[in-house]
């Protein structure tokens, strides 16, 4: 009867409510900020040193258990890529589960494993916390790593650095993390093919038994569990772990630049050039200037409201979108301010980027910005802590960085207590507007006289090594670069009694095998040229009787004389022995770097003006790289002798149009063989 | 030792039955002016989610305007008699929120998430935008472009975007399903601006509205703020329009080829579903975690693992109001044809309508849904998204908390028999995204 008669009075009230009107006019005012409670953690220890944190929360039925490893970064030099290997390597198998049992396993009962070099987690249902644990600590303490996992691992990988050669945003990483932390600096080596191919399974193992110990790790638990169970059941599964001694590692701070300077990566292609503006701060969490930190990113470039977004997107529409970050580390972070922007603009971004850094310094913030970005900021810290790792995370942070333990529970009171001179004497403290890196990925025809106002232009090649200064000796020509590849081959007059050549090559792309095979006799103005897979032919390109034609799938198309007189400049075996008395001419354009080799490019061209660009290797005289701006380019190698002429057996085909380089190899070279118009068609 | 694990797991899945939910709570109640508002209390983090779904999708836009309800959805940021263009975003995001908006063939919802003393603000944005939004010229011309650079962006230039348009045509022949939310750029340039002003008032109204506030809020206090702030925006006067077309059954295979920019070709399968709310749905969804979910599922196993025809499988119910599709796609493995990746797909369907699935696979089904519901209402935003469809395609708010049970009904059998009545080889369809490159010159 009381609820009623309450219910009674609370519609009477909400009606009395209802007829009160509302000011449309003006935004309703906040209400009293609510309380953050933020969860607690507790914590003990295991004899083996292991760190449990549990944070309870049984909302839903679910738990997860996170394994850190808080281990000194590591330079790992020759074998630089062998730390991304190990935690799939660590799910290939365990002694008692082949991996196709272990996924079966995860799955069956609903659940995520996960695992890196430093790292090992478990989610799934409170109910089968037995079973993924049991799973979890057999994929940490039974790993076998099969040889055929680091195969397939190793094959994916090379595959994974050849497509980021091309990615000018994956190039501009490697490059500002080179130029400004140093190649011999954990976070400045780069992994190249040599690298990976270095790294065996004795790695992977060493390392897994060096690092996987309970003294150097975190495990955190959250969900539904107390901390009596978590104890009773750490202690069953991990309670075994030897302890062991790891080594540590201390490195040198980088220096920042002593004055502004320009590295730039020539990407010829680029119709965009990637910025990145940046310089190295010792700064990590807990730090004095921490907090202010963010206030003072998030009014640089912290979103689409902050200067950097507003200046460069929605005032000069340089870009989609201008950011920047203050990265908080241990050993050493990064402030950095970056964005993608034409071409044409690219001097003007880079003044807008160092403008706008300069002036944050030297004016400062207002009062305005920094009250939009405290409410920005507490508005995400706080719906963070809906996520329950959230708090498991700020143990770990406390525990890692040594923290006060109310350091979380104070954060906002913290950060809601700066003003602006606080936030402005950050922004002098940390910021050097003067000795910041500036790096470029573009096209440096187009970019790199109009960047020389901001700084001396260093050149990179795409894997942020110093890019070689060539320059072609004076007294050089076309004519001797292609003498001197005749000479290096075997002599003219060996060339030229090769009159007819049959060529074939097997290559295989992700698991299909392809053959492309080459037919020359040029002397009787035939050349046919064939892509196979499975004996079906994809695709062909023909020349006979003056006319030629292209056929993709079955269809057939008849040349256009465009595109028949660069189809004759390509079908000579040895255009270098024929070119003058075709009437062609040989133009060199300068030396180039191809794969970290000096060669010259020269160029041969017909009167109509087609052209075929090869680049001859400075030391050798071979011919390395073949460029074709629509069909790709082609390098080659394996040189060997075949009628006293040496050959390319291996030619490395790189196009836009295939997602991997494909690796083709010579398995059939016939030369001076009768060419029958069957071998044409 | 291996084998008390091995017992371990055998019972594992004969003593533990389907977990019951975790109840979600709720207090529910429905203005005179016909708005549906549904209150979750959780007390928990100091957030709110304040969110409006409009019983409005693609399918009730008339067919010479495809793209309207989508298009509605940016221009519902525009402003209000009471808010400046363009300061609907920057209002949330310096009281220190975040917010967000999707349009589907069904529905169009709005959300924003914000700290709990900012509920009485949510309230007022939403009620600004179903009171009076602004529906002008200047906002439809910004509008346009936005929208035909997310087209760009979404579809024209992603490989594979234009899959679900390209099906939704071919899946349907009389039902509005058949095309897809984002319409044609075409009828949104012909479209008047009365057009557009006749949209909102035909559907922007509270009759047509769910309003849902979770998180930490007081009810009585939330209620009373509700009706202050939407009691006196009108109902509409109009019955909203609802297409009542039943798509006809289809007795022959629909079978395309689309040319797109891409390098490596993909099968599409798609084949029509009952209604959202019909029983089989869950069987349906169990069935496509069977094929394509997880790791050791029956397809990614097989077909990526295994035999690597395929880079990538996926079985995706797209489970609609008046019956949407069960879409199936596989991208080739280079060098694979096709039709080789095709008839392997075809096979394992046989297999699952001929055989059907082991007792093992099944349990392990009923594990992954159990533990996908669960984590389903992990979040607040998720739960009152949960809330609100549970009304209004269900029909029962408290529908939330009997998802559970749903699927503890299907039973072995039921996955055999969906996958035979509804993976129907004749009425489907099949599409091949092949290369441009591979286009016959003569098209």
């Amino acid at each position: 009867m009381k609820k009623y008669i309450v219910g009674i009075l609370v519609t009477l009230l909400a009606t009395a409510v209802a007829v009160a009107q509302v000011d449309r006019s003006k935004l309703p005012s906040s209400g009293p900020a609510p309380e953050i409670k933020i969860g607690e953690a507790e914590s003990f220890t295991l004899p083996n040193g292991l760190k449990v944190f549990v944070v309870k929360n049984t909302k839903l039925p679910r738990v997860s258990f996170t394994l850190v490893l808080e281990r000194d970064p590591i330079l790992e030099g020759e074998k630089a890529g062998l730390s991304t290997f190990i935690g799939e390597m660590m799910l290939g198998g365990t002694k008692t589960r082949t991996k196709d049992q272990l996924d079966q396993e995860i799955d069956f009962i609903g659940a995520n494993i996960s695992a890196s070099s430093t790292s090992v987690s478990a989610t799934s249902l409170k109910k089968h916390q037995g079973k993924v644990l049991d799973l979890m600590a057999d994929v940490l303490f039974n790993p076998i790593f099969p040889q055929a996992e680091l195969d397939k691992l190793k094959k994916q990988s090379l595959t994974g650095l050849a497509t980021t050669k091309d990615d000018p945003q994956a190039i501009s990483s490697r490059l500002s993390r080179a130029v400004v932390f140093g190649k011999n600096h954990p976070y400045g080596e780069t992994e190249t093919e040599k690298t990976i191919k270095n790294i065996t399974l004795e790695d992977v193992k060493a390392y897994y038994q060096t690092y996987f110990k309970p003294n150097i790790a975190y495990l955190a638990i959250v969900g539904d569990m107390d901390k009596a169970e978590a104890q009773k059941l750490v202690t069953q599964y991990f309670g075994k772990w030897k302890k062991g001694v790891v080594p540590t590692f201390t490195y040198p701070m980088p220096v920042r630049a002593a004055k502004q300077a320009v590295a730039l990566v020539d990407r010829s292609s680029s119709v965009q050039s990637v910025i990145d503006v940046t310089q190295p701060v010792k700064m990590k969490i807990g730090d004095p200037d921490y907090i202010s930190s963010r206030l003072l990113n998030q009014i640089l470039g912290g979103g689409s409201a902050s200067r950097l977004f507003m200046n460069l997107r929605e005032d000069k529409g340089f870009t989609y979108g201008a950011y920047s970050s203050i990265d908080a580390d241990k050993l050493v972070g990064t402030i950095s301010a970056s964005a993608s922007v034409r071409t044409e603009v690219t001097d003007s971004a880079v003044y807008e980027f160092i403008y706008e850094i300069k002036n944050l310094v030297e004016k400062g913030v207002t009062q305005e910005e920094l009250d939009k970005a405290k409410a920005e900021l507490a508005g995400s810290f706080g719906r963070s802590l809906e996520q329950p790792g959230t708090v498991a995370n700020f143990a770990l942070n406390t525990a890692r960085y040594n923290l006060p333990k109310d350091y979380y529970a104070t954060y906002l009171q913290k950060l809601n207590s700066y003003t602006v001179a606080d936030i402005n004497a950050t922004a002098k403290r940390l910021i050097e507007p003067d000795k910041f890196v500036i790096t470029t990925v573009g096209n440096g025809a187009e970019i790199k006289e109009k960047l020389a106002q901001f700084g001396e232009v260093v050149e990179y090649d795409n894997m942020g090594e110093p890019a070689k200064k060539l320059e072609a000796e004076a007294d050089m020509t076309a004519e001797k670069v292609l003498q001197n590849y005749l000479n290096a081959i075997g002599g003219a007059t060996q060339v030229e009694a090769i009159k007819t050549a049959k060529i074939s090559m097997d290559a295989n792309v992700m698991g299909t095998a392809l053959t492309i095979s080459f037919v020359y006799d040029s002397q009787n103005g035939r050349y046919g040229q064939k892509l196979s897979i499975a004996g079906n032919v994809m695709q062909k390109t023909t020349l006979s009787g003056g006319k030629g034609s292209v056929s993709m799938q079955g269809k057939v198309q008849e040349m256009n004389p465009e595109q028949l007189a660069e189809a004759q400049l390509n079908s000579y075996l040895f255009p270098e022995a024929v070119y003058k008395a075709n009437g062609y001419t040989a133009t060199l354009d300068g030396l180039k770097d191809v794969d970290g080799k000096p060669a010259y490019k020269v160029v041969i061209a017909t009167a109509s003006g087609a052209k075929l660009i090869n680049y001859y290797a400075q030391d050798s005289g071979l011919k390395i790289k073949y460029e074709n701006p629509a069909s790709g380019d082609t390098f080659y190698s394996d040189y060997q002798t075949q009628n006293g002429v040496l050959i390319p057996m291996a030619w490395t085909i790189k196009s836009p149009q295939i997602p991997i380089p494909l690796e083709a190899k010579v398995t059939s070279l016939q030369l001076n063989v009768p060419v029958t118009d069957e071998d044409i068609k | 030792m291996k084998k008390i694990i091995l017992l371990g797991i055998f019972l594992g899945w004969i003593i533990l039955p389907l977990a019951a939910q975790n109840k979600i709570e709720f207090k529910e109640f429905t203005l005179d002016n016909g708005l549906h508002v549904i209150m979750h209390q959780d007390n928990t983090t100091p957030i709110v989610v304040t969110s409006v779904l409009y019983h409005v999708g693609s399918k009730n836009e008339n067919p010479e305007r495809t793209g309207f309800a989508h298009f509605f959805e940016h221009l519902m940021f525009e402003g209000s008699e009471n808010i400046d263009r363009g300061q609907y975003m920057n209002i949330i995001q310096s009281r220190g929120g975040t917010l967000n908006a999707y349009t589907s063939n069904d529905i169009t919802y709005y959300y924003e998430l914000l700290p709990s003393n900012e509920l009485e603000l949510a309230l007022y944005m939403e009620s600004e935008r179903m009171l009076h939004s602004k529906v002008d010229l200047t906002g439809v011309e910004t509008q346009r472009e936005v929208v035909k650079e997310e087209r760009r962006q979404r579809y024209e230039n992603q490989p594979y975007g234009t899959i679900l348009p390209e099906t939704l045509k071919r899946a349907y022949t009389t039902h509005p399903y058949q095309w897809a939310p984002i319409g044609s750029m075409d009828h949104l340039n012909a479209a008047t601006i009365e057009e557009f002003q006749q949209f909102y008032k035909d559907f922007y109204v509270p009759n047509n509205a769910t309003l849902t506030i979770a998180g930490d809020i007081d009810y009585n206090k939330t209620e009373a703020l509700v009706r202050s702030y939407f009691s006196e925006i009108p109902k509409g006067t109009k019955e909203i329009y609802r297409p009542k077309v039943t798509e006809p059954k289809k007795t022959a295979e629909v079978r395309d080829v689309i040319y797109d920019n891409i390098q490596i070709p993909a099968v599409i399968q798609a084949y029509n579903l009952p209604p959202r709310n019909h029983p089989d749905s869950y069987a349906l969804s169990m069935l496509s975690t069977y094929l394509t979910g997880g790791k050791s599922s029956l397809m990614t196993k097989e077909l990526v693992d295994k035999q690597q025809k395929a880079l990538a499988v996926a079985a995706i119910p797209l489970e609609l109001e008046d019956g949407g599709v069960f879409l199936m796609y596989g991208i080739t493995n280079m060098g694979v044809d096709p039709k080789d990746l095709e008839s392997e797909v075809d096979r394992l369907i046989k297999q699952v309508q001929d055989q059907g699935i082991s007792e093992e696979e099944f349990t392990k089904l009923k594990n992954i849904m159990e533990n996908n519901v669960v984590s389903g209402n992990s979040t607040i935003a998720g739960i009152a998204e949960n809330l609100a469809e549970a009304k209004v395609i269900f029909g029962d708010t408290n529908y939330i908390n009997q998802v559970m049970e749903a699927y503890s009904k299907v039973t072995r059998e039921d996955i055999q028999r969906v996958a035979k009545q509804y993976m129907d080889l004749s009425g489907r369809v099949v599409l091949y995204y092949l290369p441009k490159s591979a286009q016959p010159a003569t098209e």
